[in-house]
């Protein structure tokens, strides 16, 4: 377990530094957490008068995914290319919905998650967010 | 000396203790998040609806402020999804704080330097670098007003629900884009005889292996398409720059198309001499190649559906107001006010139905702006007994398409065009 957590890490790792090298004119996937519960007017920005554009980084809003056996390896696999909105953002599924969005993310969009880790994760999913299991 | 006019602090303070010892104030008001406290007839929307079809005209997410934005509703946060309240679509055109965000891949771009950004045209006989000052000054700039809309727009009225983004009907805006001809491009690329794509990538990275659509979003318009001719490299929505998040410096603005092919912060065009086949075009964004794109989840499982690329908007129309929020008193003089669109031309008709669809009234159409613009329309409706009516809305477009009244189902979740429907319920006025 410990193995693979250190192993996605260098690859998120590389991949960030991968993805700043390739296309050094634009900032791009950087964001922050933020406070829930309050919606803020948004101000006039107070720029340079530079050639940059900048909106700054991107506010995320926590989501609690429920708890459970196989959470953790959503939170570090899936997060890579999404947060974990995208699953509570989803209607109830069912099971085999979700082991298809799943093997889907590994086989069609490639992303890089252990073969058990990938059992783990449908498991979850199935025990968690199907119209029977889904509580909130 | 004080101003007569100032409400004496003493006093003001005895009146309030007054009141507050007259009427129990939690009988009046609520702290916001209260549990059980909610006013009557209130509730706050939920998190995620399902598995039935979501009953709400928008998702039914939190609203939450982005750069450069006015509120939206929250689908995800990363990549950044957001969509359009209703309420901003009283008017023909979608403010560009108010029009909806969508993104493929977590690497979307926080900031562009202009010093160092350029759309790259390459696979003509001539490579093009062009900067943001040699789109605004060497060629012509025309405008255009066009809707632009997500495939996935109302893809949580799907049964049974599909994955993907939970949009309510709000995935979709209408701006005015002023740009270039992206045939004048082509033209000075010199596109050659054998060459049968053109390509477009942007800004929407992800950090997914090379060679997957997690890496990077392209998609592809045949160069024989007659939509080519019709589209814009956009450096202007509504008058202004865009929004960063709506694709700033430039988006490709593909008429009467969803909005998938409006390649945001576009910077690579590139002309191909054979089909693009990457995910974006061969696996993502298809549809059944059947009449409205309907099909089932059996015969998808048994493979028998033949997929073709997405393309046109289907022929669509929304009551805007009233939204259902208010209870009209009985005689009320109502203004039903909505907009309506089709990719496939302008909006002939506007029909509305106060009884669930059994008989239906012409609306007048509002201002014509343009074929592939939101067609605003209006109709005035006096409600004459204290009920609950059910009220219909479809729109007919110049090719004669009429909006049915059956949905949409294929895998994707895309083209949805089912009659939209609004309870308003009616009280007693006396």
């Amino acid at each position: 377990m410990r193995r693979y957590k250190g192993y996605t890490l260098a690859l998120v790792a590389l991949a960030i530094l991968a993805g700043r090298g390739l296309y050094a004119e634009f900032q791009a996937g950087y964001y922050t957490p933020t406070v829930q519960g309050s919606i803020r007017q948004v101000l006039p920005s107070v720029g340079s008068t530079d050639a940059i554009y900048d909106a700054g980084k991107y506010p995320i809003y926590p989501t609690v995914l429920a708890a459970g056996d196989g959470r953790q390896e959503v939170e570090v696999y899936c997060n890579v290319c999404h947060s974990p909105r995208y699953i509570t953002m989803q209607p109830p599924l069912p099971g085999g919905a979700w082991a298809d969005e799943v093997n889907k993310m590994v086989k069609t969009y490639g992303a890089s998650v252990p073969d058990d880790a990938v059992q783990k994760i449908i498991q979850y999913l199935q025990s968690r967010y199907t119209p029977e299991t889904r509580k909130h | 000396m004080r101003d007569s006019r100032q409400f004496p602090r003493r006093q003001l303070l005895e009146v309030l203790a007054a009141v507050g010892s007259a009427v129990a104030l939690d009988r009046l008001f609520v702290a916001p998040g209260a549990a059980g406290q909610e006013p009557s007839g209130q509730q706050e929307a939920p998190e995620f609806t399902g598995p039935g079809a979501n009953p709400y005209w928008n998702s039914p997410g939190q609203l939450v402020t982005y750069p450069q934005k006015e509120p939206l509703i929250l689908l995800t946060d990363r990549p950044v999804q957001l969509e359009t309240p209703r309420h901003c679509f009283l008017t023909p055109l979608t403010p560009n704080g108010a029009f909806y965000v969508r993104w493929h891949l977590p690497a979307l771009p926080n900031s562009v330097d202009l010093k160092e950004w350029r759309l790259q045209v390459e696979g003509g006989a001539s490579t093009l670098t062009l900067s943001l000052p040699d789109l605004l000054t060497r060629f012509k700039p025309i405008s255009i007003v066009a809707v632009n809309q997500c495939s996935g727009n109302s893809r949580s009225r799907l049964q049974p629900r599909v994955a993907g983004g939970q949009w309510g009907n709000g995935a979709m805006g209408n701006a005015l884009w002023t740009g270039v001809k992206l045939r004048e491009i082509l033209e000075a690329a010199r596109v050659h005889n054998n060459s049968v794509q053109v390509q477009f990538e942007g800004l929407d990275k992800g950090f997914g292996p090379a060679g997957y659509g997690s890496n990077r979003f392209m998609k592809s318009l045949d160069l024989n398409n007659p939509v080519v001719d019709e589209c814009l490299v956009a450096f202007a929505m509504n008058n202004e720059p865009l929004p960063l998040l709506n694709g700033f410096p430039v988006r490709l603005v593909v008429p009467g198309y969803f909005a998938t092919y409006w390649v945001k912060s576009l910077s690579w065009i590139r002309i191909l001499d054979k089909p693009d086949d990457n995910f974006w075009m061969k696996t993502a964004y298809r549809i059944p190649d059947t009449p409205r794109g309907i099909t089932t989840p059996d015969e998808v499982k048994a493979g028998n559906v033949r997929t073709i690329p997405i393309s046109r908007m289907p022929v669509r129309s929304f009551l805007i107001s009233p939204d259902g929020s208010i209870k009209i008193p009985v005689g009320f003089p109502l203004q039903l006010q909505g907009i309506s669109f089709s990719g496939y031309g302008a909006i002939r008709r506007v029909e509305v139905s106060d009884d669930n669809g059994k008989n239906w009234r012409d609306a007048r159409l509002g201002e014509d702006i343009g074929p592939y613009s939101f067609r605003t329309w209006s109709l005035a409706w006096t409600p004459k007994q204290p009920e609950k009516y059910q009220l219909a809305v479809r729109a007919t477009d110049a090719k004669g398409n009429t909006q049915p009244d059956e949905g949409v189902w294929n895998p994707g979740g895309y083209l949805w065009n089912k009659i939209e429907r609004q309870e308003v319920v009616v009280g007693n006025a006396s």
